[in-house]
């Protein structure tokens, strides 16, 4: 019974906590990629830019780690018994793949645009099966140019 | 290729479901799985009974063993317990089971009918009793359960995966003990109907036994109905059910012309240990 009742809060406070992070994120993002949209940032290897021009070029790159909370989790392992899409994880991958994106967005500075992106994602705390922290990773990297004017 | 910076406006990587609804069918599938598995093991139950072998039954008998804690000072009351099993079953009961009778320290004024022909007797019940009729009552009224293998269906659920367990894994494997462990012996339920049965062929011995129907009723009625019958009230009169079981027998015996003689005293084996001068 007691653990039981573990195990709802748990649950509760997953579900609150996780959903009230989530949107608060979700809004910081919203609002930086609007601040951010004039730096593009492509996955091209190059752009036509004559060479000249081109005052610097330098790598960027940003990461994020983001937890899973248990709500999510319980999902996660109640859609691994039945199979399908674990939707429960979609949003945590999303929010961490824009995140890095946004920080790499924001170590490029004055850039006027980033080339050659590439986004990749782990897993954090898989080794030790016990003690599963679940979070994921997602780093974004580029190469900012700076052109003359 | 002019280059516009502008937002895609849609989120294609997340799936718009809410989280909750998402959980529900999740978890309320799992429910249904675990419901109907419930239900299956419910009716394998009435299928298995009629289908199990009695070399089956002794390799389940295996699980309780373990727990009927036999006392050292009550040899004499289970050899004189098993002598009156043993004339009730000769003449009166023939059953296809060889009855083992095994006494237990406790407080349960109860019997419990075993897998593989065990049968334990509580001293809580021996206590109570006054007379061999009514003690042999008690006695045929739980082969009476063996008659009708209800000490099978009494396990209930128990008894499907006690049984798929012993087919897959052998007689000696973890989940069977675990069964065993965790069943208390006087958890054995029966439904109304069961407990008539085994009423009835309980009188049905006695009558073919002693020839009249003395005592078979009494023990029902002599518990004080402030007696707290607990959830060992198996036999206890001040339980409405019991006042039925009692009016039943009475008109049964009525109906078949059963008479009422004079009570033989208890074995002396049993007078003198469980009721010390």
């Amino acid at each position: 019974m007691i653990d039981l009742i573990i195990f709802l809060s748990l649950l509760a406070l997953g579900y609150g906590a996780g959903s009230w992070a989530e949107k608060r994120h979700y809004r910081s993002i919203a609002a930086r990629e609007n601040a951010t949209i004039n730096l593009p940032a492509v996955t091209l290897k190059s752009v036509a830019i004559p060479e000249h021009k081109i005052r610097s070029a330098r790598l960027v790159y940003g990461s994020a780690v983001i937890s899973v909370d248990y709500f999510k989790r319980i999902l996660a392992s109640l859609r691994n018994i039945f199979g399908g899409k674990v939707k429960s994880y979609e949003s945590l991958l999303d929010r961490a793949r824009r995140e890095a994106l946004l920080r790499m967005k924001e170590m490029a500075g004055d850039a006027t645009v980033i080339v050659n992106v590439r986004i990749e994602t782990s897993a954090i705390g898989k080794q030790s099966r016990r003690k599963n922290i679940g979070c994921l990773e997602a780093m974004a990297y580029g190469t900012a140019l700076t052109v003359e004017e | 290729m002019k280059f516009t910076a502008r937002q895609p406006g849609i989120n294609v990587n997340v799936s718009p479901i809410h989280p909750l609804k998402e959980f529900a069918i999740l978890a309320g599938g799992l429910l249904a799985v675990v419901v109907g598995i419930y239900l299956v093991l419910g009716l394998a139950v009435d299928l298995i009974v009629p289908r199990l072998s009695m070399d089956m039954e002794k390799k389940l008998a295996g699980a309780f063993i373990g727990k009927i804690v036999e006392n050292e000072d009550a040899a004499d009351t289970t050899r004189s317990l098993q002598a009156l099993v043993d004339r009730l079953q000769d003449r009166c009961a023939p059953l296809p089971y060889n009855i083992t009778v095994h006494v237990t320290e406790s407080d349960a004024v109860n019997a419990a009918a075993l897998p593989g022909g065990h049968m334990v007797v509580f001293t809580g019940l021996l206590a109570e009793m006054a007379s061999e009729n009514e003690l042999a009552f008690v006695l045929a009224h739980e082969l009476g359960h063996y008659a009708n293998r209800d000490h099978l269906r009494g396990m209930g659920r128990a008894l499907v995966l006690m049984t798929a367990s012993t087919l897959l894994l052998g007689a000696d494997n973890s989940i069977n003990s675990m069964i065993g462990q965790g069943m208390a012996l006087t958890e054995l339920s029966f439904s109304r109907k069961q407990e008539r049965q085994a009423d009835e062929f309980a009188l049905e011995t006695l009558y073919c036994h002693y020839g009249h129907v003395a005592d078979a009723t009494s023990f029902f009625s002599k518990i004080p109905e402030d007696g707290d019958p607990g959830r060992f009230g198996h036999y206890f009169a001040s339980h409405p059910e019991n006042r039925r079981r009692i009016s039943h027998l009475e008109d049964l015996a009525q109906a078949r012309g059963y008479p009422t003689g004079d009570p033989l005293p208890l074995p002396a084996d049993l007078t003198v240990k469980i009721n010390p001068p």
